[in-house]
């Protein structure tokens, strides 16, 4: 819609939109002030607005024992990923093939999280960290490997049976999740597969299932058929076509719904939660902070939260276009 | 495509989906009519419908379907509100701001929901920033309490997901008919003479969609419920149908109630469910 031209109007909604940015931000905002409290500071009535920042609640989540020389080894920890950072983004311009630069890049990051438990000696939050990534990963990877075949098929495809599936992945997709969750319960017991995570990964997967097609399908639907088509007239077989020429111009697609997966999987409490005893995921660990009377667990909550929050902000930071390209394709279409 | 290369390809997408949720749901309804604890799980005891006939006489489960309802009554018309209101705000700022403004309006969105329902209850804690306020404002301190403690649920729900409407409406802003508004402007037609004539017939059916989602996603909401009042909910009378199924199931280890309890929540989301299927089957059907 065209944009007012009157200035009043203009100051009221930027006032409106600062107030409304407050408001999405301030929990955000305390609960950080509060993680560099320490206890007494956090805890007392009268809300301190001045203090010394301290890194003890972050050092207690993290570590068992805080390393003499703990500010050389994060510099180490920090210039590895600075590095690895800067050879993805710079992965065009280097001379070998770029899936040659991921592999590496995502090789170096594995190294990292499994090196620093050798040279520090890291709490349990550190163990539940990696584990969620490994869950996370896992679930995304999967999800859209066999996301991607099935959105392709469903978008190409204009058979009864086509419409069946959608019709009955929607449906599944608004069900609670206990429905599914307690049998889950009942099969992993049979199977001994409780606590494992490829049970949390697989069940994941399985939920995300519905929402992944309908999201992907709607992605392919934009792809115009000609172009397999002529791949397929040169000789190469749907599969082929798929991968050579499909694919590569729906990377856009994938890395939104990738997204959507990898917000749920990170997200997900109730499976995990009734899932696994120790093979917990981050939100199942933090919610430990906050059943408990022990008011020390105020400012490790607080700490435990930044500390889940950082890493999902600095992916959205990295793909905001595209969580806002799928949210508007899922609703457009869906 | 042929019939044959799309069973090919879906098939790995198709079988999960069977496996893991098809067959659950037929197990859920089976389990229900089980007597089974963690003692007896692998050795359940088959008591007919007993279980649903318990679920149905329980109190404390009418009471968790009334709050789930009343929240969703609640929640769902703010968030729609709310986020129309920024979306159409938002739509009169200049580009370069409105990035900078998304970033942090989706902020309670991806933030993990346990996470941003603790960072809620750190702002309504005995020591938090609102808790503070208010004392100093009303003089009198915050007691929680079934109305402050179901006021906050309430409030972090309208937080967390007012984003998602914000969004998607913004996005619907983007495709408006320009041919109507200018004609619109040259009738002399104010702003919200054209928000009432031309934007809100334009957002109709995406409309419907947030409802839809937001109306499904209240029902089975969990998290936030379960981080805030924790075991606390008999005092506070807030559980949803979603906790009281959760702490029957896990916590009074009635695995076979649970299911009936769950598989009943089902025939509840039907109502709003089988319509909206219905729609989307005609429209797929008219698509292809």
């Amino acid at each position: 819609m065209e944009k007012t031209k009157n200035p009043i109007a203009k100051v009221a909604i930027h006032l409106f939109l600062i107030v409304f940015t407050i408001y999405s931000v301030l929990p955000f905002y305390w609960t950080t002030m509060q993680s560099f409290k320490t206890f007494k500071d956090a805890n007392s009535r009268t809300p301190k607005f001045i203090f010394t920042p301290t890194w003890e609640n972050y050092q207690e989540l993290w570590l068992n024992r805080v390393p003499e020389n703990g500010y050389t080894i994060l510099f180490f920890i920090l210039m590895a990923v600075v590095i690895l950072i800067c050879l993805a983004l710079f992965a065009e311009f280097l001379p070998w093939p770029n899936w040659v630069t991921y592999l590496t890049v995502a090789f170096g990051f594995v190294a990292i999280l499994w090196g620093i438990p050798e040279v520090v000696e890291t709490a349990e939050f550190y163990d539940y960290f990696v584990n969620t990534i490994i869950v996370t990963v896992g679930t995304v990877v999967v999800s859209i490997t066999i996301g991607c075949l099935a959105g392709y098929s469903l978008a190409r495809y204009s058979g009864y049976a086509a419409v069946v599936i959608l019709i009955a992945a929607l449906g599944f997709r608004a069900l609670p999740r206990l429905t599914f969750i307690l049998p889950y319960y009942q099969i992993g017991n049979a199977l001994n597969l409780l606590d494992t995570r490829f049970l949390v990964i697989l069940t994941l997967v399985a939920v995300n299932q519905p929402f992944t097609i309908w999201m992907l399908r709607s992605f392919f639907m934009d792809i115009p058929k000609d172009l397999e088509e002529s791949a397929m007239v040169d000789g190469a077989n749907r599969l082929t076509a798929f991968r050579k020429v499909i694919i590569p111009i729906m990377w856009p697609g994938i890395i939104s719904t990738a997204l959507f997966s990898l917000l749920l999987a990170y997200n997900e409490f109730l499976l995990v939660r009734i899932l696994t005893q120790t093979n917990w995921t981050l939100p199942v660990a933090i919610s430990r902070y906050t059943g408990g009377e022990d008011p020390r667990h105020l400012t490790l909550a607080a700490a435990a939260a930044v500390s889940a929050t950082i890493p999902i902000v600095i992916v959205i930071l990295f793909f905001q276009k595209n969580l806002v390209k799928g949210l508007a394709a899922g609703a457009v279409k869906g | 495509m042929k019939r044959s290369t799309f069973f090919r390809f879906s098939a790995p997408s198709i079988f999960l989906m069977t496996v893991l949720m098809v067959i659950p749901l037929i197990m859920a309804i089976w389990l229900g009519m089980q007597f089974i604890t963690f003692n007896n799980i692998n050795d359940p005891e088959f008591v007919g419908l007993k279980n649903y006939v318990d679920v149905l006489s329980d109190g404390r489960f009418w009471q968790a379907a009334r709050f789930t309802t009343i929240y969703t009554a609640i929640v769902v018309p703010l968030r729609m509100v709310l986020g129309l209101a920024v979306a159409l705000m938002l739509d009169q700022v200049s580009k370069a701001v409105r990035g900078v403004y998304l970033s942090f309006f989706l902020l309670p969105f991806i933030i993990v929901p346990v996470v941003g329902t603790l960072m809620f209850k750190q702002l309504f804690d005995s020591s938090g920033l609102v808790t503070w306020v208010y004392q100093t404002i009303f003089d009198t301190r915050l007691r929680y309490n079934e109305t402050t403690v179901k006021t906050l649920i309430m409030l972090h729900g309208v937080w967390y997901v007012t984003p998602f409407a914000l969004v998607t409406y913004f996005a619907g802003l983007q495709t408006l008919p320009s041919d109507l508004l200018e004609a619109a402007s040259i009738d002399g037609a104010n702003w919200w003479q054209k928000v009432r004539g031309i934007v809100l017939p334009h957002l109709r059916s995406l409309t419907i969609f947030i409802l839809l989602v937001s109306i499904m996603d209240s029902y089975r909401i969990f998290d936030s419920i379960f981080v805030l009042t924790n075991n606390l909910n008999p005092i506070f009378k807030a559980d949803t149908l979603m906790t009281y199924n959760f702490a029957t199931a896990i916590q009074f280890q009635r695995l076979g109630k649970g299911n009936a309890m769950a598989v009943l929540t089902v025939i509840g989301i039907m109502i709003v469910l089988i319509p909206n299927l219905i729609q989307s089957y005609r429209e797929q059907m008219e698509e292809r």
